[in-house]
Parts: structure tokens; C-alpha cells; sequence
């Protein structure tokens, strides 16, 4: 079905919609607000054709998502534009620390292009801790999120401790809500970084590759298995979350997979991995072109139309799980279904538009040098320093805020100034990133029919309205549930233990 | 020499140079388009921009370090029609909704950037020099015809003077 079956096109039945085929049966359609219906053909042509009958069900369906002219609802229009739109009026939240290059694994895509152990001088001062702790807390965001990275942070423990120390202080001026987030490979945890973690509320996320061969593959750890250390921590930190009285539904260890080639035929193992390690969330990102993966590719990557493959039966069988009452959740989907089914951004800030570059997110190197995200960063390291953005010691957050490549990241990720996007019937609930497109296509605004990323975008939310047109009405009470986001108050600093 | 499924009459192949040549219609692909295309490949290749006949822009893209061969030169060109359609339709889809990107990332950057410091605002120059003016075109009319000191021909104009009427567009009146 598209428009040229159509006869007799009305030009003044409809407002502004776009629309795309899903599967064989259903074409969506959607406006500028994000209101969306899957209609059957004959429901289509009747829309297009502009022949509805007045006042029958199918006319209100219509009428109540604003696709009729004459029949908009400006109010609810502009009010569901702000709840879309609500994190441009705030700075950044996301603040990612790397407190040392040096890590103990070896990934076969490692994205931060990590430092050995020996290469001291990658761990981040006291003073430019401290200074990066000021700069941070002067974001206009009243929330603050601290994300310690590395290499691994484990290495530079007493960096981390002084940084937890210094914000806390700080931050009883700056009166900010503040959060602490470690991603660590776990292999350096002991049982005294866990009581002080915990105690410091920070929440603790790590990788996890699938099931042990195939994670130990990937993460090189000397004279150990790698899975074993990280599934240990997970399991005794999660303990201890549930020792201090914190619901374990809702309180544990989350983990991040990394897709290699040799991941995807092992979709079922991955997630009976993550779910036997208790992790109710499991984000199944294809890696990306940054760090040892822009070298290590021919090994790793692979068609994104693969990778759909992959994606498509993981998620299925995820669907099933959830049907027999196992809590697993897949993160693209909660991201993309909380857009289209919650009507709100959740503010990830890789998908948004603008996208999060500077205005959302910053990264702060061990060395004090600025990015406008964790991706620049890890170019800066490949050798391109084109979204360097200042130093903590010099550059003003003003100045940050303000830089030139802030505000040409601002625009070349609007997909109101994106081909392609701009005509995409997912343009309300999508987002480019333009880091990506400089590594892979030579331009921050990059070329979507030929970007990976937009690929698996689009794929994913293909799959996703194809679940929801199905009529399975168990899919889609499992899809809501999704998108219902338990705030963690517990990892707030202003809440009491 | 023509390269494969690329048509001969646009795109030609020069194998002893190792460059590749692509026409571009004027009318088709505005200037900017073609500029902001070609910009994208000088980290890849050296890219010269001539203009062989009228309403033709000619792209000579060649390598920088050794020779293109014939499937890296197809490749190269393919991906630079690819990227001047980008840049020609986004540069007319910048066009049309100028007003929704520029509300967008004003209020972007505002909301990121917040009010400035009263330091901030102490380091502001708010003084009277803050651009060049040669033309005068911010002096007020006194200023501008005062009688200077040791100038016996300067003198204020009346206001039906046309020089003081055309001061932006005759700088010497007055002098």
C-alpha cells in the first residue's frame, strides 16, 4: 500500500502526517506531536482519500490523535510538544568522569581505547578531579548524574573516593540532585570498594558479553575468567542491596552487552545469561565504530540487517519469557516505547533531538580535557580532537555551553534539518548522533540511508510497531510495563539511607 | 575511460592521472550544495572545483598518496553524488524550516548555557567600541558634522542638506 494506490488524495482532509508500511497489513501514520495509529489499507485509503464518515469510531480515532483538519486540538498539541521537548530547556546531567586510561582487560572492541596498567600518567590529579567536580556542578541541570569510567575506575579507586568526597561537599552549595553511576569490569571489586560503594550509594553497571565463553573471548583477563569475576560481584553486590533492605526488583547490578558477529547466533544463551545473573534490563547494542573496534572490525562486525536478525528473535523470546512472568526488559525497546506509547522523552541522550552533545551530556578526560560526549572522547583518543571542547582549569561552563562545536552538534542533530528524518514517519521519537556519522561517513550530519545507526533505529522500531499492530494483547500490556519507569531514590544523595 | 554503471556523459575516469571527474548541473545541485559536498572528501582526496562550460560545475576528485584505481575511483564518486544529494536537499530543507531549527536550538543552547554570573557580566564590554564603524553609521548626527577644531570647511549641514541625508552612501560629505 502507498500513496499512488490511492485515487483520489485529499489535499484538505488531513493534517500533516507521514506514514510507512508495517508488515504486510498495517500502515502507521504519525504527526509532528508523536500521535500515531496503525491503520489496515482500507482504513488508509479512506484517511488519504479523505472519505471518513463524519462522526463514525474511526473518525474520532482520528480526530483524537490530530490528524483532522479542523478538528486539531492546538492545546494538546503545543502541551504534548513540551512533554517531548522538555529536556531543551536544562544543560547537561549526564557527566561522564574517566578517571584513568588503565585498565586490566583486554576487549577486542574496547571503545575507550584503553591504557596498560603500567601507563600511570593516564590516571586523573586530585586537582583536576576537583576542578572537574566545579565545572560539573555549574550545569543548569538541577540534576546531576556522575558516571565514572575509564579504562577501568577500579584502578584509580582513591580518584574515585575523592571525587565522591569532594561533590559531596560541594554539592551541599551547588544543592544539586546529585547521583553517583561506576562502569567497572568488576575483576579489581574486594569486598571493602563494595561496603564503600554501597554505603556511598553509587549504582554500579558492568559488561556482560553472554554466556562465559564468549564473554571471555572478547574480555581478555590475565590468568582468569573474566565472566566469573564480573557474575561473582553482580551476584554478592545485588546481596547486599538486599541485605540493606532495598527492593531487588528494583536495586541491582545493571549490564551492558556489547554485539559482536560471534554474539549473534547465541541470542537465546545471552539472555538466559542476564536472566539467570538476575538483571531484570539487557540493552542489546551493536558496537560501534570507536577505539580497538575501528581496527578489530573485520572480526566483529557485521550487517545491520544481521544484527536485526539477531535482534528480532532475542527480543521475541524475551516477549516470551515475560509471558511466563520473568521480569526481562530490552532497553532500546523501553527507550523507543516510552516515546511512542508514553507520550515523554526519557532523555537518552544518544536518541533525541538535538541530540544530548554538549547540551545534554559532557566528558571529562583524565587529563582535564573536555568533550562534548563519551564518543569524542574516544576519537580524541583514535587521534581526532574535533569535539574537544575545553579544559576544566580554563574554559568557563559558559564557554563550553556556547562553543562552536556545541552549537553545530545542536543542529546537524535536529532531524528537522535531516533528510530523511524529516519525511520518517519515526522522526518523533528518534535521534541521530553525529560523532557517529563523522567516524563513519566523514560529516557530522551524515547520510541516514547509509548509516548503520539509523539502520538499526529503524529496524528496531519497525519491529516494534509491527509487535504492537499484531493484536497480542499480552505484548503489548508487556510493552507498557516497559516504558513504567521506577524512579531509584535510593541512589539520589539528598535521600536518606 | 567511462567507469562501470555510471553514466560516461557525467562521470569519466582518468587512470593515468588517477583522478576521477564528475559534472555537475548548475541547475540542479546549487553552489553551496557543492561546496558543502566536496568539503566533506578533502580529508580523504584532493577535490578541485572548475567550471568548464556554463551551468557546469566540473569535480576533480584524485587520491592523495599514491594512485586511484578504477573500483576505488567508482566508489569514491558514488559516495560523493550521494553526499551533494545530501547536501542539496538538506540545504533547501534547512531553508523551509528555518524558524522550527532555529527555535529548537536557541532554546537548546539557552537552557544549557543559563543566565550569565554577575562576573561574567562584569567581564561583558559594554562600551561604545565594541565593532569598527567606518562608515559612521552609529555616530549621531552631531558627532558626525561637528565643526572640527582647525577645519575652517567643516561645517553642520542643515538638516535638508543631501549630504547629511546620504552620509552611509557618500562617506566623504562633510570632509
Amino acid at each position: 500500500m502507498n500513496l499512488l494506490q490511492i485515487r483520489k488524495p485529499s489535499t484538505t482532509f488531513a493534517l500533516p502526517f507521514k506514514h510507512r508500511a508495517i508488515g504486510k497489513e498495517k500502515v502507521l501514520i504519525s504527526n509532528t506531536e508523536g500521535s500515531f495509529l496503525l491503520l489496515s489499507h482500507e482504513e488508509f485509503r479512506l484517511f488519504a482519500e479523505g472519505t471518513v464518515p463524519r462522526g463514525s469510531e474511526y473518525w474520532k480515532r482520528l480526530a483524537e490523535r490530530n490528524f483532522i483538519r479542523g478538528e486539531e486540538n492546538r492545546d494538546a498539541m503545543a502541551s504534548q510538544l513540551r512533554a517531548r521537548k522538555g529536556f531543551l530547556s536544562y544543560g547537561p546531567n549526564l557527566h561522564i568522569v574517566v578517571v584513568t586510561l588503565r585498565c586490566n582487560e583486554t576487549c577486542v572492541y574496547c571503545h575507550a581505547s584503553r591504557a596498560n596498567m603500567d601507563q600511570v600518567q593516564t590516571d586523573m590529579t586530585k586537582e583536576i578531579a576537583e576542578q572537574t567536580v566545579d565545572k560539573i556542578l555549574q550545569t543548569t541541570n538541577p540534576h546531576v548524574t556522575l558516571e565514572f569510567q575509564g579504562g577501568e575506575p577500579l584502578v584509580a579507586f582513591e580518584v574515585v573516593k575523592h571525587i565522591i568526597d569532594y561533590a559531596l561537599k560541594q554539592n551541599e552549595k551547588a544543592q544539586k540532585q546529585l547521583e553517583f553511576t561506576m562502569v567497572s569490569n568488576l575483576s579489581l571489586m574486594d569486598e571493602e570498594k563494595v561496603a564503600y560503594l554501597v554505603g556511598k550509594k553509587v549504582q554500579i553497571c558492568t559488561s556482560i558479553d553472554g554466556p562465559e565463553h564468549i564473554h571471555d573471548k572478547q574480555r581478555r583477563l590475565p590468568q582468569a575468567s573474566a565472566h566469573q569475576k564480573a557474575t561473582h560481584w553482580i551476584k554478592r553486590i545485588n546481596e547486599e542491596y538486599a541485605r540493606i533492605g532495598l527492593d531487588p526488583t528494583l536495586y541491582h547490578v545493571e549490564a551492558l552487552l556489547t554485539t559482536t558477529r560471534e554474539a549473534l547466533p547465541q541470542w537465546k544463551e545471552i539472555v538466559d545469561t542476564y536472566v539467570s545473573l538476575g538483571c531484570k534490563a539487557l540493552f542489546l547494542r551493536p558496537v560501534d565504530p570507536f577505539g580497538f573496534a575501528d581496527k578489530t572490525g573485520h572480526r566483529i562486525e557485521y550487517p545491520r540487517a544481521e544484527y536485526m536478525t539477531f535482534y528480532r528473535d532475542a527480543v521475541d523470546y524475551m516477549l516470551e519469557l515475560n509471558k511466563q512472568g520473568v521480569q526481562i526488559l530490552e532497553r532500546f525497546a523501553a527507550i523507543f516505547l516510552t516515546k511512542i506509547l508514553g507520550g515523554e522523552d526519557p532523555n537518552f541522550l544518544d536518541i533525541r533531538s538535538p541530540c544530548g552533545a554538549g547540551i545534554g551530556q559532557i566528558a571529562y578526560n583524565y587529563d582535564g580535557k573536555i568533550f562534548t560526549c563519551d564518543e569524542g572522547r574516544m576519537l580524541h583518543e583514535m587521534g581526532d580532537s574535533t569535539f574537544l571542547i575545553g579544559e576544566v582549569g580554563e574554559t568557563s561552563y559558559r564557554e563550553l555551553m556556547g562553543h562552536e562545536t556545541v552549537r553545530a552538534l545542536a543542529i546537524a542533530s535536529n532531524l528537522d534539518a535531516q533528510p530523511d528524518c524529516v519525511n520518517c514517519t519515526y522522526q518523533a521519537y528518534c535521534g541521530v548522533c553525529p560523532v557517529h556519522n563523522h567516524k563513519s561517513q566523514g560529516t557530522i550530519f551524515g547520510r541516514m540511508r547509509e548509516s548503520t545507526l539509523c539502520a538499526v533505529h529503524k529496524g528496531i522500531q519497525d519491529y516494534l510497531f509491527e509487535k504492537l499492530g499484531s493484536g497480542d494483547p499480552a505484548v503489548v500490556d508487556i510493552f507498557k510495563k516497559w516504558t513504567t519507569v521506577r524512579d531509584r531514590t535510593h541512589f539520589l544523595q539528598s535521600c536518606a539511607v | 575511460m567511462p567507469l562501470e554503471s555510471l553514466p560516461s556523459d557525467l562521470v569519466s575516469f582518468d587512470d593515468q592521472d588517477g583522478a576521477v571527474h564528475l559534472k555537475v548541473d548548475d541547475g540542479l545541485y546549487p553552489l553551496e550544495a557543492v561546496y558543502a559536498a566536496a568539503y566533506v572528501f578533502i580529508d580523504r582526496c584532493y577535490v578541485l572545483l572548475d567550471k568548464p562550460a556554463s551551468g557546469q560545475t566540473r569535480v576533480t576528485l584524485s587520491a592523495k598518496k599514491g594512485t586511484l584505481a578504477g573500483d576505488a575511483a567508482r566508489e569514491l564518486v558514488g559516495e560523493f553524488s550521494n553526499e551533494l544529494l545530501s547536501c542539496a536537499w538538506r540545504s533547501q530543507i534547512a531553508r523551509e524550516n528555518r524558524a522550527t531549527i532555529e527555535a529548537v536550538t536557541a532554546q537548546a543552547l539557552s537552557g544549557a548555557r543559563g543566565a550569565p554570573s554577575l562576573e561574567e557580566l562584569e567581564a561583558f564590554d559594554f562600551s561604545d567600541d565594541a565593532f569598527e564603524d567606518p562608515l559612521g553609521i552609529a555616530m549621531s548626527w552631531e558627532e558626525k558634522y561637528a565643526k572640527k577644531k582647525g577645519d575652517p570647511k567643516a561645517t553642520a549641514p542643515t538638516p535638508n542638506d543631501e549630504a547629511a541625508t546620504s552620509s552611509v552612501t557618500k562617506p566623504e560629505a562633510g570632509k
